[in-house]
C-alpha cells in the first residue's frame, strides 16, 4: 500500500470514528435538553392543574384544557409511584396518524375519590428541530470530512512529491552505467538530507564498481602478458630440431602448465565478472534452440566418444540472460555431460517451458552432490578438468533468476535448470 | 610485407618478431603509444598489430588515427582483455581481427596471413605449396591436379598448416585454432588426432606425399617430405 493512501486512510477512518461520536453526543444533548424543557413545562402545567382543582373542587372534562392533552380517571387504589415521564403515542384523529407526546402521570384526590392525571405536551416540533438540527449538522460535517480529506490528500502529496522522485530516480539507477544520479535540492531538509546521502552512496558505488571493473581488467592484463611470453616462448623453442625426447616432454608440461593457468585465470575472472554483474546486454533467449545448436557443435567430440544424444522437445525453455552467458552456461553444462560420461554412453536434452534438462549417463557420484558446483571441486582427479565449469554454471543462475539442480535417477545424472520464481516488482506510482 | 607490431612487453614482441621473419614479414616495434603514433605517421606499413593497454595510452587511438590516414592497412589487436564490449570496439573503429592473449604465435600468423589474403583479394589468391594448391576464395583444394573434398574442419586444419610451414604446431594450438576456447582444449586433443588422421590420408592418397609429420609429444609439422 502506498504511505499517501494508507495516511487518507487512517485520516478517514479516525474522523469518520470522531464525527459519528461528535454527531451522537450533539443528537443526545440537543434531545435531553428539548426533554428537559418540555417536562419543566409539563411541571408548571402540573402547578396550573392542582391550582385549578384547588379552585373547583371537582373536574369536568370541558375546560381549557384541550383535548388529549389532560386525562383524568378515578383510581379505586393509587400506584406506589408518585409522578412518572413516560413518552407515548396519541392518535390525531384530525390526521389519523399518531403523534409522539411526553407524558406526566400523577396521582392526585379530588373531593374523596382519588384520580390518575396524565398531562401530555406534543413532542412533533421538538422532533422536527432534531431532525433538522442532525441534517443540518450531518450534511456540515460531511462537507468538512470531505473537504479536510481533499486538503489533506493535496498536501501530502505535495509533501511528500520530493520523496517519490527521489524514489523514480533510485528505481531507474543503474549501477553499470556511468551516469551520475541526478537529485535536484528540495526545500524541505530532510529530503534534502536523503537525496544527499543518496547521492553520496551511489557515487560511492559507481565508484567501487568501477575499480573493481578496473581491477579485474588490469588483473587480467598483468596476468596474461606474462603466460603470453611463456607460451610465445616455448613455441619458439619447439622450433629447435635438436629436441631430446626428455626435453620434449619437459617443454610439453610447461607448456601445458602455462595453458592450464591461462584457463584457469579466465575461468577466475569471469567468475568475477558475473558476479560483478558486468554482463548487462540481457535478451529473451530460447535456451532449448540454443541447447540443441550447442550440440551441432559438439558433434565431433560427441563422435569420437561414441555417445548418443536424445533431444524431448516439449516446448521451448525462455529465460532473459546475455548471449554471451547463455553461451558459456550451455557449454559447460554439455562439456560437463560429456567429461563425466562413459563411451557409448548417452546425453539427453529435455526442454519444457518450465526447465531443461541435460542428463548423461556415467559412475555414480564420489561426493555430494552439493559440493559439485562448489569452485575446484572436481569429481575426476584427472589435471584436465579445472574444477570451474559447474561453479561459473551456478554462479550465472544465481545472477539470472535461475537455479540449477543436480539429481541422480536411474543411472543418469541429471542438471536440471529452472526459472526461479521472480519476487513481483512493486508497481511504480 | 611490413609489419609493424605495438607491444609494451619486450619479450613478446621478440617472440613475434622472430617468428614472423622467419615467415618473411619485415617487422618494426614499437613500445609506446606516442612511439607507435609517430612511426604511424611516418610510415606506411600493410599490417599493424596492436596491443591494447600501453604504458602511456590506449591502442584504440592508434587504430583510429591509422584508420584516418590510411584506411586499406590490415590491424590485428592483441590484448588480454576479453570482453565483449573491447572486442566490438575494436572491430567497430577499424580492426580487421582481435586475438585475446595469451595467444598461439601460429594462430597470429595464420590469421596475419589470412588477412592479408584478404587485404590483396584482387591478386592472386591461390596458395600453392608443392602439389596443393588451394583456392581461397571459392575454398578448393586441389592435390596433384586433382580437386579433394575435405570437411569445413579439414580445410581449416589445412590452411593452418599452410599458415605455418615447416613449424612445429602444438596440438593444443590446433585444436584452438579449429574450436576456439569454447571447447576444453583437453577434450578436444583426441578429435585433433582424428582429423589430423584424415587429413592425411586424402592428401596421402592423391599425391602418394606424406605432408604431415608428427612430433613426439608435442604436435606436428607440415613439411615437404
Amino acid at each position: 500500500m502506498k504511505l499517501l493512501t494508507k495516511t487518507s486512510r487512517i485520516y478517514l477512518l479516525f474522523s469518520l470514528a470522531i464525527y459519528l461520536i461528535t454527531g451522537f453526543a450533539f443528537y443526545w444533548i440537543i434531545r435531553s435538553v428539548i426533554y428537559d424543557e418540555v417536562e419543566s413545562r409539563l411541571q408548571v402545567e402540573r402547578q396550573d392543574f392542582e391550582a385549578f382543582m384547588k379552585d373547583q373542587e371537582s373536574w369536568s372534562g370541558s375546560c381549557y384544557f384541550v383535548e388529549n392533552k389532560i386525562d383524568v380517571l378515578p383510581v379505586r387504589q393509587r400506584a406506589p409511584i408518585t409522578e412518572e415521564f413516560k413518552d407515548t403515542l396519541i392518535y390525531n384523529r384530525y390526521e389519523a396518524n399518531s403523534d409522539p407526546f411526553r407524558q406526566l402521570t400523577f396521582y392526585t384526590t379530588i373531593g374523596k375519590l382519588d384520580y390518575r392525571v396524565s398531562i401530555r405536551k406534543s413532542l412533533i416540533e421538538s422532533y422536527k428541530l432534531i431532525e433538522v438540527i442532525t441534517l443540518a449538522m450531518l450534511t456540515f460535517l460531511g462537507l468538512l470530512l470531505g473537504s479536510m480529506f481533499w486538503f489533506q490528500r493535496t498536501l501530502s502529496g505535495n509533501l511528500w512529491r520530493p520523496f517519490y522522485d527521489t524514489l523514480a530516480k533510485i528505481k531507474g539507477f543503474d549501477l553499470t552505467s556511468s551516469k551520475k544520479i541526478e537529485l535536484a535540492p528540495e526545500k524541505i531538509t530532510e529530503f534534502n538530507e536523503l537525496n544527499e546521502v543518496l547521492k553520496k552512496m551511489s557515487d560511492k558505488m559507481q565508484h567501487d564498481y568501477r575499480s573493481l571493473k578496473e581491477f579485474t581488467e588490469n588483473a587480467s592484463h598483468e596476468i596474461q602478458t606474462p603466460l603470453s611470453l611463456i607460451n610465445a616462448r616455448v613455441e619458439q623453442l619447439i622450433q629447435s630440431p635438436e629436441l631430446t625426447s626428455a626435453q620434449t616432454y619437459w617443454i610439453d608440461e610447461i607448456y601445458q602448465a602455462s595453458r592450464r593457468m591461462s584457463r584457469l585465470h579466465q575461468g577466475l575472472l569471469l567468475l568475477a565478472k558475473i558476479e560483478n554483474k558486468q554482463f548487462t546486454d540481457v535478451e529473451k533467449l530460447n535456451f532449448t534452440e540454443l541447447a540443441i545448436s550447442k550440440l551441432i557443435d559438439f558433434e565431433e567430440i560427441l563422435t569420437i566418444r561414441q555417445l548418443k544424444t536424445f533431444v524431448v522437445n516439449e516446448g521451448p525453455f525462455i529465460a532473459t540472460i546475455s548471449p554471451s552467458l547463455a553461451d558459456i552456461l550451455l557449454s559447460n553444462l554439455l562439456n560437463n555431460a560429456i567429461r563425466h560420461n562413459q563411451p557409448g554412453g548417452q546425453i539427453q536434452i529435455k526442454s519444457t517451458s518450465g526447465q531443461l534438462c541435460v542428463s548423461n549417463t556415467g559412475d555414480k557420484l564420489k561426493t555430494e552432490p552439493e559440493r559439485l558446483f562448489e569452485r575446484f571441486k572436481k569429481e575426476s582427479t584427472s589435471a584436465d578438468s579445472l574444477g570451474l565449469g559447474l561453479a561459473i554454471v551456478k554462479q550465472i543462475c544465481d545472477n539470472n533468476q535461475l537455479q540449477i539442480q543436480y539429481t541422480y535417477v536411474e543411472g543418469m545424472h541429471q542438471m536440471c535448470l529452472l526459472k526461479t520464481e521472480l519476487v513481483p516488482e512493486p508497481k511504480s506510482h | 610485407m611490413k609489419i609493424l607490431i605495438i607491444e609494451d612487453e619486450k619479450g613478446l614482441a621478440e617472440s613475434i618478431v622472430d617468428y614472423l621473419n622467419k615467415e618473411g614479414f619485415i617487422c618494426e616495434v614499437a613500445s609506446t603509444y606516442w612511439q607507435a603514433h609517430e612511426k604511424v605517421n611516418v610510415y606506411n606499413y600493410d599490417c599493424i598489430i596492436a596491443d591494447l593497454t600501453l604504458p602511456d595510452g590506449e591502442g584504440f587511438g592508434i587504430i583510429e588515427t591509422l584508420k584516418k590516414i590510411s584506411a586499406t592497412t590490415g590491424v590485428i589487436i592483441i590484448s588480454a582483455r576479453n570482453a565483449l564490449e573491447d572486442k566490438i570496439k575494436g572491430l567497430t573503429i577499424g580492426s580487421d581481427d582481435y586475438l585475446t592473449k595469451p595467444f598461439h604465435l601460429s594462430e597470429l600468423n595464420a590469421r596475419l596471413k589470412s588477412l592479408i589474403r584478404r587485404l590483396n583479394f584482387g591478386g592472386s589468391n591461390e596458395i600453392n605449396f608443392d602439389a596443393i594448391q588451394v583456392q581461397t576464395a571459392a575454398r578448393k583444394v586441389f592435390v596433384a591436379g586433382k580437386e579433394t573434398t575435405l570437411s569445413r574442419k579439414e580445410y581449416d586444419l589445412l590452411m593452418y598448416f599452410l599458415s605455418n610451414i615447416e613449424v612445429a604446431l602444438t596440438k593444443v594450438s590446433i585444436a584452438e585454432h579449429l574450436w576456439g576456447d569454447n571447447i576444453d582444449s583437453a577434450d578436444s586433443l583426441d578429435i585433433v588426432y582424428s582429423h589430423i588422421k584424415n587429413l592425411r590420408r586424402k592428401l596421402l592418397e592423391k599425391s602418394n606425399k606424406d605432408y604431415i609429420q608428427s612430433i613426439y609429444g608435442i604436435g606436428y609439422k607440415f613439411v615437404n617430405p
